[in-house]
């Protein structure tokens, strides 16, 4: 109480900041400085070929004994058709045609261009030829045997829907229920069929639904984890990678890779 | 001359919102703050392809980047990419001489490391960084250069997906 009996008679001062400013003024730049906005992370590599090293020797050995039981699921990688295989057989091939987002300065270009291998597009204002540094992202859309594009519908979260046999849906009514493709497949009873996209099959997409269905059945596989993944010569790197990723979501963590022989 | 003397009137500026701001940004910097230093390498040609990796690149002491240009080793160029394009594709076992000899020496000083035992063991660890739009076929001959020379463990850098 006496404080407060004090302080009634006293003026109301200011703090002083200029101390308090002054360390802000040195430890923002400091810190802006030294920030990160992009973070980079890592994805882990086995080579498949190793050589000259005697740990390599021995596992090579024990996989000799126990190949019957070995699953050696393989994704074979061309400019257009993805191919698995497990068990030394193969399943149905995956056709896709390429489509590529370009994003460019001149005229605020933002178009998605069909891929033909081997050569660039054009600009489609200026006609000037693009330059691989302005492709932002490469889009595989999933053919059928007409080469036609295929449809599926897509949550807003972009996540593929398919049926209970991991067929992917192409139209969908109340009451249905369907699954979208995360790992493990979240079940969804459709009430508004308005609120799934229909959109081109992403090749990506039915990859990792492809690669989930073959983990579920084969879980005690003594190489449960492994994939290697096997690309020609012209594929690009950007499409290892999400492809990479797509392995990765469906549980098969250690990918090798290597290079199919033609 | 007087004119230029200042007049006595105490002036005081309200800068508590400027504080408010400061204090918002001092936090919002803070939080994003990291201690491990950023390992990429800036080079004109050189973006990372974008993936939903999470795993957070460990410390590592050799970084190999691949340009549409050029391979460097720890920064420092070391073959045009074309050199390595220009390897037949048939060759069943590729090596690019230049990064090899360089990996060797590289792993050279491994082992005398583990000699004097300031490591515990050779990792042959390596991060790649690759441009987004390399052929497999570079990357495959750099992926077995490396191999040759020890360097077994090879990761490679990519960017983190910030959108879902």
């Amino acid at each position: 109480m006496a404080n407060k009996l004090k302080m009634n008679g006293a003026e109301a001062t200011d703090v002083d900041l200029k101390v308090f400013m002054n360390l802000m003024v040195v430890l923002i730049p400091m810190l802006i400085v030294s920030a990160e906005f992009a973070s980079v992370a890592v994805i882990d590599i086995k080579l498949p070929e190793l050589r000259g090293s005697n740990i390599v020797d021995q596992q090579k050995e024990k996989s000799d004994e126990n190949r019957d039981e070995k699953l050696l699921l393989t994704a074979i990688i061309t400019d257009s058709v993805v191919t698995l295989g497990a068990k030394g057989g193969f399943m149905p091939s995956l056709f896709y045609q390429e489509y590529h987002r370009y994003i460019s300065k001149d005229g605020n270009l933002d178009t998605l261009l069909e891929y033909t291998p081997g050569k660039m597009p054009t600009h489609p204002h200026t006609g000037r030829e693009l330059t691989v540094h302005e492709r932002f992202e490469i889009y595989l859309y999933a053919l059928d045997e007409n080469r036609n594009v295929l449809k599926s519908l897509y949550t807003k979260f972009g996540e593929m829907l398919t049926d209970a046999d991991g067929v992917p849906v192409r139209n969908v009514n109340a009451g249905d229920t369907v699954f979208a493709l995360t790992n493990p497949r979240r079940r969804i009873i459709v009430t508004n069929p308005g609120e799934f996209d229909s959109k081109p099959l992403s090749a990506y997409d039915e990859l990792k639904n492809r690669l989930m269905k073959i983990k579920e059945r084969y879980r005690d596989a003594v190489d449960k984890d492994d994939i290697i993944i096997a690309a020609e010569n012209e594929v690009i790197y950007d499409k290892i990678v999400q492809i990479m990723d797509a392995a990765r979501s469906a549980e098969f963590p250690n990918i090798s890779i290597s290079k199919l022989r033609g | 001359m007087g004119r230029f003397r200042r007049k006595k009137h105490n002036a005081s500026m309200n800068i508590t919102s400027l504080m408010d701001v400061l204090t918002i940004m001092l936090l919002f910097l803070l939080k994003n703050y990291s201690a491990d230093g950023s390992i990429l390498t800036n080079a004109d040609n050189l973006v990372l392809p974008n993936s939903e990796s999470k795993k957070k690149p460990t410390e590592v002491n050799l970084q190999i980047a691949v340009t549409q240009d050029m391979i460097l080793l720890d920064n420092q160029p070391v073959v045009p990419t074309e050199d390595a394009r220009n390897i037949p594709q048939e060759e069943a076992d590729p090596i690019i001489i230049k990064l090899e000899e360089r990996l060797k020496v590289c792993m050279a000083q491994e082992h005398e490391m583990v000699r004097l035992g300031a490591l515990n063991a050779v990792q042959g660890k390596v991060i790649v960084q690759v441009d987004k739009n390399i052929d497999f076929d570079v990357l495959f001959k750099i992926m077995n250069t490396c191999g040759k020379s020890g360097y077994n463990n090879m990761n490679f850098a990519v960017m983190e997906r910030d959108d879902g």
